[in-house]
């Protein structure tokens, strides 16, 4: 195995995977040479709704190089679906040709297997489907009214207690649906390399999952699946599912006895691997004459597909952020023909936030209170406020403090649409987003090598994140060894078990596993060192600096043992140790959060209802930094997503044909760097005490969660408009 | 995609011989090889007439003559293209991508298809792509449609930003035909509107190449704008786009200039409004009656009625940033 071993001597604190990444030589899913590998291209039904009622494979069989075709006619067997009964329990989502039910649009109803590309595509073309069309519905807007509210998760307090409140706000929000869209289209290569052994490289933001959910489908052992993802061209959550392509991928190998590759292709991209669901959504929110919020009332529903059940979680994040004594949330999912949704970086959350960021800002101007007094004095600062347990670190009101400095929140004119420049109005806006901070059991090794390297191992998958850089900076940290003798491996089962990367859990999961592993690897070295040179007996890791030569005591470097002597007088090659680590009690005592303030200055023209971002300030709470260009990357990422959601982002849809319109690049606008400022992000950068080891907490999500909310409500102060629907297209600001 | 053979030649003679139906010349294929790739267009064989037309910008007199092959980035960075007909380069830069720009040709990007998102999905019905199938877009999904010169057969726009400042300076195509014979195509005659027949979207007669395009001397090149509103700010096609060229004497309007994109099923002349400007002083008063005069016309569809409120101050916007370069 070979993964981030070529150092970036340019820039030493730079990423690990850069200089593969830049120079192409690091391979994403598709990019594997495998012997005798033939290509699978795959057929989408073209009616929203209704049952297969034949297809002819005689065209497609005479293109030439066509090996084999997968049909729910023709296929191999899969234990784990043999029955309706398995099927469900399964809990796969869409049975890839194990029906001949239609349910959207763009559902792959056969897998074409050729020598090349070019003659898969080719037949694919070629296949000839007969359908039963059933009725269907994919309007989202039209469907919603007809689903009741149910009630998600606890009531607090009593909602009619404030019905009377002097302050209410009530309003409706809709958000269309927006797709992932990674740079990297989904892929997978599947290789049976035995009968009982297959070998994967998939995009995936989690190989030990997708071991555990194609293991029982072939009653698989999962340690008999290796699955390889080393690098990773993006996620966004899109990679956190097991797709229908991936099972499709391997019962392909099964059927023509040979490796085959399947790339999705980018309209493939908008059915195959989820989005974030359109949704509505209705606050009703109270407060007293002094700011005081006084109750919510937060309802939503969100669409998903006919055969699976997604709901997006929307009005978690309402028990999240602020006090309120008097609370009801509420949700309800709405089946459509589409296909299955999923998380989409800052899932849920990102999509309530925004309800209720926009709604305490239109509060704000109702009280004549500073939207950022409002927030301040409602935030809850100390505690949880559903579980009523203390935080363990929450820098929400600095982060704010912050933001409000770097953008000049105080300098603006607070009347809106005030400001302005020729036919341009010029307009501030802000608002906060929050995320549960969590943890996941993780393992990680170091195999330390002759000439005093080490290679610092784990499962986990980078999907652009940092996460190997982030593990190298911590090694180094933990042990001393400098960071040009420390490489990383990861993105293969075949090492320490880790969960997927995902949720902002990637780096607060790994790092305990880092930190303990470099302990653990102290330790053992000090027990060899301890028979040459007596006093490396019974010292603890603090005691322990390790250098590029041996081990030495951090009291007396001098006192060094070498590893060449430490090599020959234990007649040893090399060291390896491993650790986990996860949560434990503290999950009991206290509550996790990161948190961000998002701060925005936009420019509307009043003539063409253009909207550009001016400036964008992002100020975030995740712990400790472990690595602040990875951070500060990933955060400007976030945000530039945050522009995509609130100005252009959506997944169009005919009603009336029941399809999806425009599913490429061109037809699906996110931001291009035209489209941005360079976002101006910092960080508090204080350790969480109790999260694990390192104190950091995990940044993922919170770059997008209130990004949104702070350009709309800057679009407000600029316009005088409350705009409630995303995304806010030129259109809308005209309109 | 359907396989095919690819000829090559450097003889626009020799590529005239060899056209046929089953034939398709490429050029810089930044369009028809999409088209390709989604079943659109299928041809036998495509003949790579790359090295078979000219690729320089040559001043004639005092037009310019671009040839067929000069790629889009060439256009845009032609000095004398910048200092004599600097709306074609403003126009060309507002377009596309860099890397579509560096492949793209003069002739192609007069020949692209519409971008209307059911003639690229052929599971859906389309007069362009298939004719008598019908239109999902004049109900459908139109935001992007035209607004005027459309029919109920078709509502597609004509995507180039080129094209709009071509119609603008009164361009010509000049054509090389089957029968070996040239001939000369003015640019508002080039583009066909969609009427019963949307599968044809110009008038280049079967088979035939396009050589060069020529603009005539013209004096906008000194108060001139091009504006392009869209949903993003790089690779995005018009929701409206307006080339704007005035020629002042002091604050007097001596002639004017004022055509769209997005608005269309071919590039569009205000005519009325060019007219109206004759004569009058440059003031915001006066490009705004221009504006009223051009949207009073317009006839949106079911999603596209924004368009009325975008042109108009589209309209007003560029000729006021002529007053400002």
């Amino acid at each position: 195995m070979r993964f981030f071993d070529k150092q970036n001597k340019e820039i030493p604190e730079g990423r690990v995977e850069a200089v593969d990444k830049v120079t192409g030589s690091g391979k994403f899913a598709a990019e594997y040479k495998v012997d005798n590998l033939c290509y699978g291209v795959l057929v989408d039904s073209t009616i929203p709704s209704g049952s297969i009622r034949n297809i002819d494979l005689t065209k497609a069989k005479q293109v030439k190089g066509v090996v084999g075709i997968v049909t729910h006619l023709q296929k191999p067997n899969v234990p784990g679906f043999a029955t309706e009964d398995l099927i469900k329990q399964s809990r796969f989502g869409l049975p890839i040709f194990h029906t001949d039910k239609i349910h959207f649009k763009g559902q792959p109803i056969a897998l074409v297997i050729a020598e090349t590309l070019e003659d898969a595509t080719y037949a694919a073309t070629l296949v000839e489907v007969e359908y039963n069309t059933g009725g269907f519905q994919v309007d989202f807007d039209a469907a919603h009214p007809k689903i009741p509210l149910r009630e998600a998760g606890k009531e607090r307090g009593q909602i009619d207690s404030w019905s009377n409140a002097p302050y209410v706000m009530e309003a409706e929000y809709n958000i269309k649906s927006e797709v992932h869209n990674p740079m990297e289209m989904h892929a997978t290569i599947a290789e049976w390399t035995s009968d009982r052994h297959l070998k994967l490289h998939d995009k995936t933001q989690g190989v030990n999952n997708v071991q555990q959910v194609i293991a029982p489908l072939f009653n698989l052992q999962k340690e008999n699946i290796e699955v390889v993802s080393e690098f990773v061209g993006g996620g966004f959550g899109s990679g956190l599912r097991v797709w229908p392509h991936v099972l499709a991928t391997v019962m392909a190998a099964k059927h023509v006895n040979r490796p085959v590759k399947v790339m999705l292709t980018r309209p493939q991209m908008f059915t195959g691997t989820g989005y974030r669901p359109a949704s509505w959504q209705k606050i009703k929110l109270g407060a007293d004459a002094s700011g005081k919020f006084l109750g919510i009332h937060h309802q939503a529903k969100n669409e998903t597909s006919l055969y699976e059940r997604f709901s997006d979680q929307i009005t978690r994040v309402t028990r999240l952020i602020y006090n309120f004594d008097n609370l009801k949330t509420e949700d309800a999912l709405v089946p459509l023909n589409l296909s299955a949704a999923t998380w989409m970086r800052g899932p849920g959350d990102c999509t309530g936030d925004f309800a209720i960021e926009c709604a305490i800002d239109e509060l704000s101007y109702k009280l004549k209170i500073d939207p950022v007094a409002l927030r301040t004095k409602n935030i809850a600062a100390t505690h949880h406020p559903d579980n009523k347990l203390p935080w363990s670190s929450n820098y929400l009101l600095e982060c704010i403090n912050e933001g409000a400095k770097r953008i000049g929140w105080n300098d603006r004119n607070p009347i809106p649409n005030a400001m302005k420049d020729g036919d341009w109005q010029i307009g501030y806006g802000m608002s906060v987003g929050m995320w549960n901070a969590g943890r996941n059991k993780t393992s990680a090794a170091i195999k330390m090598v002759r000439d005093g390297r080490i290679i610092v191992q784990t499962a986990m998958t980078d999907i652009g994140t940092g996460t190997g850089t982030g593990m190298k900076n911590i090694a180094h940290e933990m042990t001393g060894i400098p960071q040009d003798k420390i490489t990383v491996e990861l993105g293969n089962s075949n090492l320490p078990p880790a969960p997927s990367q995902g949720g902002s859990t990637g780096m607060s999961s790994v790092s305990g596993a880092v930190v303990d592993a470099s302990n653990a690897l102290k330790l053992k070295l000090a027990e060899y060192a301890a028979l040459i040179n007596i006093n490396f007996k019974n010292i603890s890791p603090d005691d322990i600096h390790l250098s590029e030569k041996g081990i030495s005591l951090k009291k007396n470097l001098d006192e060094t043992v070498t590893y060449a002597d430490l090599w020959e007088k234990n007649k040893l090659d090399s060291v390896v140790v491993e650790a986990t680590s996860g949560p434990g009690e503290e999950r009991k005592k206290y509550a996790f959060c990161s948190s961000a303030a998002h701060f925005c200055q936009v420019r509307v023209n009043v003539k063409t209802g253009k909207v550009k971002i001016e400036k964008l300030v992002c100020v975030a709470d995740g712990g400790t930094i472990v690595n602040e260009k990875a951070a500060a990357n990933q955060m400007s990422g976030a945000a530039v997503g945050g522009i995509g959601m609130a100005l252009m982002e959506e997944k169009l849809l005919d009603a009336k044909l029941g399809g999806l319109i425009g599913d490429d690049l061109a037809g699906y606008h996110f931001p291009v760097n035209a489209d941005a400022p360079i976002i101006d992000v910092s960080f508090i950068s204080k350790p969480d005490p109790h999260i694990n080891p390192t104190g950091a907490k995990g940044l993922g999500e919170v770059g997008i969660i209130g990004t949104a909310a702070a350009i709309a409500n800057a679009i407000y102060h600029a316009t005088g408009k409350r705009l409630r629907n995303l995304p806010i297209t030129p259109d809308k600001v005209l309109g | 995609m359907k396989p095919f053979d690819l000829i090559k030649t450097t003889d626009p003679k020799h590529a005239l011989l060899q056209k046929k139906e089953q034939v398709q010349y490429i050029a810089g294929g930044t369009n028809l090889v999409d088209l390709m790739k989604k079943n659109i267009q299928v041809p036998d064989t495509l003949l790579d007439v790359t090295e078979a037309l000219g690729h320089r910008i040559d001043k004639q007199g005092k037009a310019v003559q671009i040839g067929a092959m000069a790629r889009n980035t060439t256009v845009a960075t032609d000095a004398m293209i910048l200092r004599d007909f600097p709306l074609i380069a403003k126009a060309v830069l507002a377009g596309a991508s860099p890397q579509i720009r560096n492949m793209a040709s003069t002739a192609g990007n007069l020949l692209q298809r519409t971008r209307c998102p059911y003639f690229y999905d052929v599971t859906t019905a389309c007069n362009k792509r298939k004719p008598g199938s019908g239109c999902s877009a004049y109900e459908g999904q139109n935001r992007m449609s035209a607004v005027v010169g459309y029919s109920t057969d078709c509502v597609a726009v004509h995507p180039s930003d080129l094209c709009v400042g071509l119609a603008a300076l009164d361009a010509e195509v000049h054509v090389f035909g089957k029968d070996q014979k040239k001939s000369v195509i003015p640019f508002e005659e080039f583009h066909r509107l969609p009427g019963n027949t949307p599968h044809l979207d110009n008038n280049l007669p079967e088979h035939a190449l396009i050589t060069s395009i020529e603009i005539p001397e013209n004096p906008f090149d000194k108060n001139c704008a091009y504006l392009k509103v869209r949903d993003r700010d790089s690779y995005s096609f018009a929701l409206v786009s307006v080339a704007a060229a005035l020629h002042l004497d002091g604050d007097r309007i001596i002639d004017a200039r004022l055509a769209s994109g997005g608005v269309a099923h071919k590039p569009w002349r205000w005519r009325d409004a060019e007219q109206f400007l004759r004569g009058k002083s440059a003031t915001a008063a006066t490009f705004g009656e221009a504006a009223r005069l051009i949207v009073g016309d317009l006839k949106p569809l079911t999603h596209n009625g924004f368009k009325i409120d975008m042109l108009k101050g589209a309209v007003e916007t560029a000729l006021g940033q002529c007053l400002h370069v």
